[in-house]
């Protein structure tokens, strides 16, 4: 295996009195998949957006690069590789060009290269068609696939998917999976919540069940074989 | 009944002749009104984003601050910038009681509580995944701000919109710290206050038919607004 991207250490988070994450470690390897399950409310969402640095851990530490710091001094770093996605997508207001265009604005690219950037970017999900279309008018799971172009783009290292295909049909599902095989097999590093583990069979590479605030390696087959 | 009709029509007239002296009351209210509520939205807008986002002790107790604000008589605002600016005053060497400046200072002090409560309750109705979209995708905290903003700026245009119907309709400030001087600090409500003392109704109601439209106009604007935000949900 090679060497991992980040590796998160003892990782702690409550809310009140309520212990959400206990001591939780995780590492991500480039073109590796995650899968985490878990009951509502074990605590998955909070996992990654503390991984994507969202949310604040009570402890946690990350390391990368070859160096050990604490999260707070880390992520500020290593933000910009990480990528979370909502179970919903949130489209800003506008059109799916600039959707796809939002983060753009923040790296380096000129004006036309960014251009160009969106122009593969929306070839390479098939949305093409619909750049001038306003992005909210969109269905559930075209607006999911908007939302997978628009961090796609970025070529982030990790990318963060809370129940990514909770909302789809069939034909949505087979187009999500299609565009996810593709950024792993590009060399992302790729963290899947999900209630419904069968979905991403064939793209997971390890299943981690989260139960009690502690992150548990489970069989992927034992996972794909659940209703 | 033909008396208020003969002075209806006069005003009209006046109005609709360019009246000269007219024209300047209405064109000096907009003008220390515009300044007002300009120089006071971005800093309440921001205050509004902290108590929303911000996680600091105190919070709720400063937000009940300002939504108490919101009633405040105009010249209970009035009175206290007139001891804070009289020459005896702490701030009486500025010379500022009596200006243009005085009256676009109080009016700042009031609309800020109402810009700070509407903006925060427009911010509040917004979507917490905005906020976490822009940031994951790398945008810088000024950025996700404004991206915050533009996506509830329906929200914010109507406080805006609300701050500005409250100033400009407001006489307490005005004639406490503006003095009512014609040409310098006159303005539609001092000058409609004036002119009824006087018994000259004409000039009167013309301001008043102003500040009549400017309202229609505003709650015209609102409700346009109120169905874009609907249409756009």
């Amino acid at each position: 295996m090679n060497e991992p991207l980040f590796i998160f250490r003892g990782i702690e988070k409550s809310f009140a009195e309520n212990e959400i994450l206990r001591k939780v470690d995780l590492s991500l390897y480039p073109a590796k998949c995650i899968l985490l399950s878990g009951k509502n409310g074990s605590g998955k969402t909070t996992l990654l957006k503390i991984v994507a640095g969202l949310e604040k851990p009570d402890v946690a530490e990350i390391e990368y690069a070859g160096k050990t710091n604490s999260w707070k001094k880390a992520i500020r770093s290593i933000r910009k590789e990480i990528i979370y996605l909502h179970q919903q997508p949130f489209l800003f207001s506008g059109n799916v060009e600039s959707n796809v265009a939002y983060g753009l604005r923040f790296t380096s690219l000129n004006r036309k290269q960014c251009r160009e950037s969106v122009i593969k970017a929306l070839e390479w999900s098939r949305l093409s068609d619909l750049a001038k279309i306003q992005a909210n008018t969109l269905s559930g799971g075209v607006q999911q696939r908007v939302a997978f172009t628009r961090a796609w783009i970025l070529k982030p290292k990790v990318l963060l998917l809370d129940e990514p295909m909770s909302n789809m049909d069939q034909e949505s599902r087979e187009q999500a999976f299609f565009l996810l095989c593709r950024m792993k097999s590009a060399g992302m590093s790729i963290v899947i919540t999900s209630h419904v583990p069968q979905y991403f069979y064939g793209l997971a590479d390890v299943q981690f069940h989260l139960s009690n605030g502690k992150l548990v390696q489970s069989e992927l087959s034992a996972c794909n074989d659940s209703p | 009944m033909n008396g208020l009709l003969l002075t209806t029509q006069q005003a009209l007239q006046l109005l609709l002749s360019g009246d000269a002296e007219l024209w300047s009351i209405v064109m000096l209210s907009f003008s220390v009104s515009l300044k007002a509520i300009l120089i006071t939205t971005p800093f309440a807008l921001l205050v509004a984003f902290a108590l929303n986002h911000g996680n600091f002790p105190g919070r709720r107790i400063i937000l009940a601050f300002f939504n108490s604000l919101l009633s405040v008589p105009t010249v209970v605002i009035g009175l206290f910038l007139y001891v804070m600016l009289t020459r005896q005053g702490p701030f009486g060497d500025l010379r500022l009681l009596f200006t243009q400046s005085a009256m676009v200072i109080g009016q700042m002090i009031l609309c800020f509580p109402v810009l700070v409560a509407l903006g925060y309750a427009a911010i509040q109705a917004s979507d917490r995944r905005v906020w976490e979209t822009s940031r994951t995708l790398g945008a810088p905290t000024w950025f996700t701000i404004l991206t915050v903003f533009y996506e509830v700026r329906f929200g914010l245009l109507a406080a805006v919109l609300t701050g500005f119907g409250r100033i400009i309709s407001e006489v307490g400030i005005s004639m406490m710290v503006g003095g009512n001087i014609m040409g310098y600090t006159r303005n539609i409500t001092t000058a409609i206050a004036l002119e009824t003392s006087k018994g000259e109704f004409a000039q009167g109601i013309a301001l008043g038919i102003v500040l009549l439209a400017l309202a229609f106009l505003l709650t015209a604007l609102l409700s346009y607004l109120q169905g874009s935000k609907e249409l756009t949900a």
